[in-house]
C-alpha cells in the first residue's frame, strides 16, 4: 500500500525566531527522503510537528489525504507515525523489554512473539533482559527502531541518526533503513552529513533559516552543490598544510593510568605518549571508550600520580585545571553548556571564570567588571562570535557561537597546548569550517593540540599523528598520513 | 533462668508493631519518589492523618470513617504539594519542609481540643487464636487489620513496580519524564496519582499511630518518624523488601533499648537512644552496596521539576 504524506503550509514561530515559515511537502512510500540544514534550520522542530511533540501556529499535516491532528506523541503513534529522536527516549534504569512494552496495550505474549520476529527478521541481537544504560549507542538506538516497528509504522522518521553512531553501525543502520523502505515505510532521515544523504537517500529537501529553499533528487546532487544550498554560500574547503613538525617534545604521558570506582566509568590503563611543539595529535574512538576520562584526566579535572604528565619539563600530574592553565595549557571540554560554561550567567562572566593570576581580572577580591567586558570583547571580536552583548546568557548562543567563544577564551591567553574533546560536535558546517581553521591556525604558531574526537573525517583533516582509544587503552601512535578511515574504523572497533 | 517462649513472642509483635507506621509511610513515599518526585512532607502528612483519625473517630464514633477520614486528609494535604510542585512547579525540597511545618502547625491547632480525651478500643483479628501455638501466636494473631496490610504492602509495592504496566510506567515516569513524555505518557497525571497515594498511605500511617498503636492524641506524636520514613527509603534504594527489614531493625531497636533502659543497663542513656538510627542506616547501607543496583533503582530524575515546553 503506498503512503503519502504531506505538509501544507507549516508555520512555527518562538519568540525572536520564525522556526519554520509556511513549509510544504510532499512525501511518498518506496524512497527514503532526507531533510537536510543546518543546526537552527528548523528541521528538528518540522519533524517534532510530525511526531505531535510540537504543535504548529499554522497550517496541516495530511497522510493518504486525512487530515491529522496531532496534539501529542500519542496522536502520531496514532496514525502509524514512528520517530527515533536524536537524543534518545528511552529508560535508561528500566530493561530493554520493558523499554519496548511501555507504549503498547497488546498482551504481554504477543508482544514477545512480535519483538522476536522483528528482531529475528532484521538481524537485530539484543538482549531483551538487560538495562538500557548497558548498550552501546547503537544497540540503543535498535531498540528505538524496535520500538517503532512494533506498531507497523507507515512512516519512520529519523533524527539525526548516526551522530552517536560508529562507522559500522551507520553501515548497518542504512541496510536497515533500505529494507524497511523496500517493505513500503516511507523514511524521512533528518541529518547535516551530507555524505549520508548521498550514500541513502532518493530524494532531499534543504531548510535553511525555517525555510525549504529546494527539493530535489538525489541523481541530480552533489556534495558541494548541497553544501552550498544548505549554508547559502559558496564554502572553503579547508586543509591543512602537513609540514615536518619538530621534534621539540611538549608534553609526555608516561604510564598514565586510571581507576574508576563508577561502574559507568572506563577505566585507563597504561596511557603513553608524546607531543611534540606545533603537532596536533588526534585521539580517535567510539564515544564511551574512556575519552571523557582522558580528557578529566589530561585537564586535571582527575588527578594522578604527579610524574605521570610532564608539560614543559615540569611534571604536572597532581596539578588541578587551574594550576595547570597557569602553565599554559588550555582546555576545551565535550558538553558546552555542563562543562565548559554555564548557561545561566552571561558571557563577560564566563570569560572571567577562566581566571589566571596575570589576567588582573579581580583586585582585592572585587571583580574588575571593566577589565573583564573588555577582555570579552575582544575574544567575541576575534573569533568571530555572532553578538554584540555580552551581557548575553550563554545558553542563549547557538552552539556554533558557543564554542567559538569557549575556545576564544582559551585561546587568547595564547597557551601552548589546547586540549579539546569533540570541539565540533553538534555544530553546523560554517561553524565547523571556522574552528577547523583556528585548529590548524593554532599549529601553525607552533603551538600544540591534542584533539580527542569521535569524528574521523575531522580528525583525517587535522591531525598530524592519530592514535585509537579503545576500552581505555590507546593503541600506537600513527602517522596521520598513513591512516586510513577504515584502519581507524577497524581499530575503534577493537581489531587490529 | 528461664524465657517465656510466649515472652519471646510479645517483645517480636511490639517491635513489628512498632514498625508499621514506618512502612507505611515508607512505601508510600516510595512510590512517590519512584515516579521523581521528592516529597519531604511525609512527617507533615502523618501527623495530619493522626489529628484527622483521632478527631474523626472521637466526632463520629465510627472507625472506618475515622481510617478513611485519615488517608483521604493525608491525599488533601498531599494535594497541596502536588498543585505546588507539579502544576506550579515550586522546588519539591522547599514545598515539601513547608508541608511538614504546615502539618505540625495546624494538626496542633485542631488537637487542641483533643488532648486527654482517651482513644476507642480498635478491633483486632484472630483473637481465639491467640494462645494456639507458642512464641508464633502472639506473632501472628491478634492485631488490627491495618496491621496485616502493613506487613503484606511491601510485597505488594514490589510485585506492582515490577510485575504490572503501571508500575512500570511510574519507574519509566521517574526514570525519564522527558522520555516517559515523548512517549505520550501524561507525566503530571503519573507524578499527582504517585504523590497522592503517597499522601494516603503516610495519613493511614497517622491514624495507625493515634488510633491503634498509642490511642490518644498528643501534639507532635509521631515524634520525627515521618524522618524515620524518608531516610529508609533513601537507605534502603528505593527497594520495598529493605525497606520491610530497615523498619523491623528500627523498631527492635527501639523497644529493645527501652527495655534496657528499663534493666538498668550502664549505657548511656542518651547513646541507647541514638542506637535504632546509627544501626538501622549502616545496616541498610551495608546490606545495599551494589553500586550497579543503586545505580538501576534510583529514581533518575528524584527532585527535579519537569515542564513541557510547546
Amino acid at each position: 500500500m503506498n503512503t503519502n504524506l504531506k505538509i501544507s503550509n507549516v508555520t512555527k514561530i518562538y519568540p525572536g525566531c520564525v522556526a519554520n515559515d509556511n513549509v510544504s511537502l510532499e512525501f511518498n512510500s518506496g524512497k527514503i527522503y532526507a531533510l537536510l540544514g543546518e543546526n537552527g534550520a528548523g528541521k528538528s522542530t518540522l519533524v517534532k510537528i510530525l511526531s505531535g511533540v510540537i504543535i504548529p501556529d499554522e497550517g496541516k499535516i495530511y497522510l493518504n489525504e486525512n487530515n491529522l491532528k496531532l496534539n501529542s506523541p500519542l496522536d502520531a503513534k496514532k496514525n502509524d507515525i514512528g520517530m527515533v529522536f536524536q537524543h534518545f527516549n528511552l529508560f535508561e534504569t528500566l530493561s530493554v523489554y520493558e523499554n519496548l512494552i511501555i507504549d503498547s496495550n497488546e498482551q504481554r505474549e504477543v508482544l514477545r512473539e512480535k519483538i522476536n520476529t522483528i528482531m529475528r527478521k532484521y538481524n537485530f541481537s539484543i538482549d531483551l533482559n538487560i538495562p538500557v544504560l548497558n548498550l552501546s549507542a547503537g544497540q540503543k538506538q535498535k531498540v528505538e527502531i524496535i520500538r517503532c516497528l512494533i506498531r507497523s509504522p507507515k512512516v519512520l522518521i529519523m533524527d539525526e541518526p548516526t551522530s552517536v553512531l560508529t562507522e559500522q553501525e551507520t553501515s548497518e543502520l542504512f541496510l536497515s533503513l533500505k529494507k524497511f523502505s523496500e517493505e513500503g515505510i516511507l523514511i524521512i532521515y533528518i541529518t547535516h552529513k551530507l555524505k549520508e544523504v548521498m550514500e541513502l537517500c532518493d530524494e532531499v529537501a534543504v531548510m535553511r533559516r525555517g525555510k525549504l529553499v529546494s527539493v530535489s533528487e538525489i541523481k541530480n546532487e552533489n556534495i558541494e552543490s548541497l553544501a552550498n544550498k544548505m549554508v547559502g554560500q559558496n564554502l572553503k574547503t579547508i586543509k591543512k598544510k602537513k609540514e615536518k613538525s619538530s621534534s621539540d617534545q611538549l608534553i609526555n604521558i608516561t604510564n598514565l593510568n586510571f581507576i574508576s570506582e563508577d561502574p559507568f566509568e572506563t577505566n585507563l590503563s597504561n596511557i603513553n605518549f608524546s607531543v611534540n611543539r606545533g603537532e596536533c595529535l588526534g585521539i580517535a574512538g567510539i564515544s564511551g571508550n574512556g575519552q571523557s576520562e582522558l580528557f578529566q584526566v589530561l585537564s586535571g579535572e582527575i588527578i594522578s600520580d604527579k610524574n605521570s604528565i610532564e608539560f614543559n619539563k615540569n611534571y604536572i600530574g597532581d596539578l588541578n585545571p587551574q594550576e595547570r592553565r597557569e602553565y599554559l595549557m588550555a582546555f576545551s571540554p565535550e558538553d558546552r553548556l555542563e562543562q565548559a560554561a554555564i548557561p545561566q550567567m552571561a558571557i563577560f562572566e564566563n570569560v572571567a571564570l577562566n581566571n589566571f593570576k596575570s589576567s588582573n581580572f579581580f583586585n582585592n577580591g572585587l571583580i574588575n567588571e571593566n577589565k573583564i567586558k573588555e577582555h570579552s570583547k575582544k575574544i567575541i571580536s576575534d573569533f568571530n562570535v555572532n553578538t554584540n552583548n555580552i551581557e548575553l546568557k550563554s545558553q542563549f548562543l547557538s552552539g556554533g557561537n558557543l564554542q567559538k567563544l569557549i575556545i576564544g577564551r582559551e585561546l587568547i591567553t595564547s597557551p601552548d597546548l589546547l586540549i579539546c574533546f569533540n570541539p565540533t560536535w553538534g555544530l553546523d558546517v560554517g561553524a565547523i569550517n571556522y574552528i577547523h581553521e583556528t585548529l590548524i591556525k593554532i599549529n601553525e604558531q607552533n603551538k600544540s593540540i591534542i584533539l580527542i574526537s569521535t569524528d574521523t573525517d575531522e580528525l583525517l583533516k587535522l591531525s598530524d599523528k592519530i592514535s585509537v582509544i579503545h576500552k581505555g587503552k590507546l593503541s600506537k601512535i600513527m602517522d596521520a598520513e598513513e591512516v586510513t578511515s577504515e584502519k581507524l574504523g577497524m581499530l575503534m572497533g577493537g581489531g587490529n | 533462668m528461664i524465657i517465656d517462649v510466649n515472652f519471646v513472642g510479645l517483645i517480636i509483635a511490639s517491635i513489628m508493631a512498632s514498625a508499621v507506621p514506618l512502612i507505611l509511610a515508607s512505601c508510600g513515599e516510595l512510590i512517590t519518589e519512584r515516579s521523581g518526585v521528592l516529597n519531604l512532607g511525609v512527617e507533615g502528612m502523618m501527623i495530619i492523618g493522626a489529628i484527622s483519625g483521632f478527631a474523626l473517630m472521637t466526632v463520629t464514633g465510627n472507625l472506618i470513617i475515622a481510617v478513611f477520614g485519615a488517608m483521604l486528609a493525608g491525599v488533601l494535604i498531599s494535594t497541596i504539594f502536588a498543585f505546588l510542585t507539579q502544576t506550579l512547579i515550586t522546588n519539591h525540597v522547599a514545598t515539601g519542609l513547608a508541608l511538614t511545618i504546615f502539618g505540625i502547625g495546624i494538626s496542633a491547632m485542631i488537637g487542641k481540643n483533643f488532648v486527654g480525651i482517651p482513644g476507642k478500643e480498635f478491633p483486632i483479628l484472630f483473637e481465639s487464636l491467640k494462645d494456639t501455638i507458642p512464641l508464633l501466636s502472639p506473632i501472628l494473631f491478634g492485631h488490627s487489620i491495618v496491621f496485616y496490610f502493613a506487613f503484606a504492602l511491601p510485597f505488594i509495592t514490589s510485585y506492582f513496580l515490577k510485575k504490572t504496566k503501571i508500575g512500570l510506567i511510574v519507574r519509566a515516569v521517574g526514570d525519564s519524564p522527558e522520555s516517559a513524555s515523548n512517549q505520550g505518557i501524561n507525566v503530571k497525571l503519573v507524578r499527582y496519582a504517585c504523590i497522592l497515594y503517597g499522601g494516603a498511605m503516610c495519613g493511614l500511617a497517622g491514624a495507625y499511630l493515634s488510633m491503634i498503636y498509642t490511642p490518644q492524641w498528643i501534639e507532635n506524636m509521631t515524634g520525627g518518624r515521618g524522618w524515620i520514613a524518608l531516610a529508609l527509603v533513601v537507605f534502603s534504594t528505593w527497594n520495598p523488601i529493605k525497606i520491610l527489614i530497615g523498619a523491623m531493625i528500627f523498631g527492635g531497636l527501639t523497644i529493645i533499648q527501652f527495655h534496657m533502659q528499663a534493666v538498668g543497663v550502664r549505657i548511656p542513656v542518651q547513646f541507647l537512644t541514638a542506637l535504632p538510627y546509627i544501626v538501622t542506616i549502616i545496616v541498610l547501607v551495608v546490606i545495599s552496596r551494589d553500586s550497579r543496583k543503586i545505580r538501576l533503582s534510583t529514581p533518575s530524575s528524584l527532585g527535579k521539576s519537569f515542564y513541557k515546553d510547546n
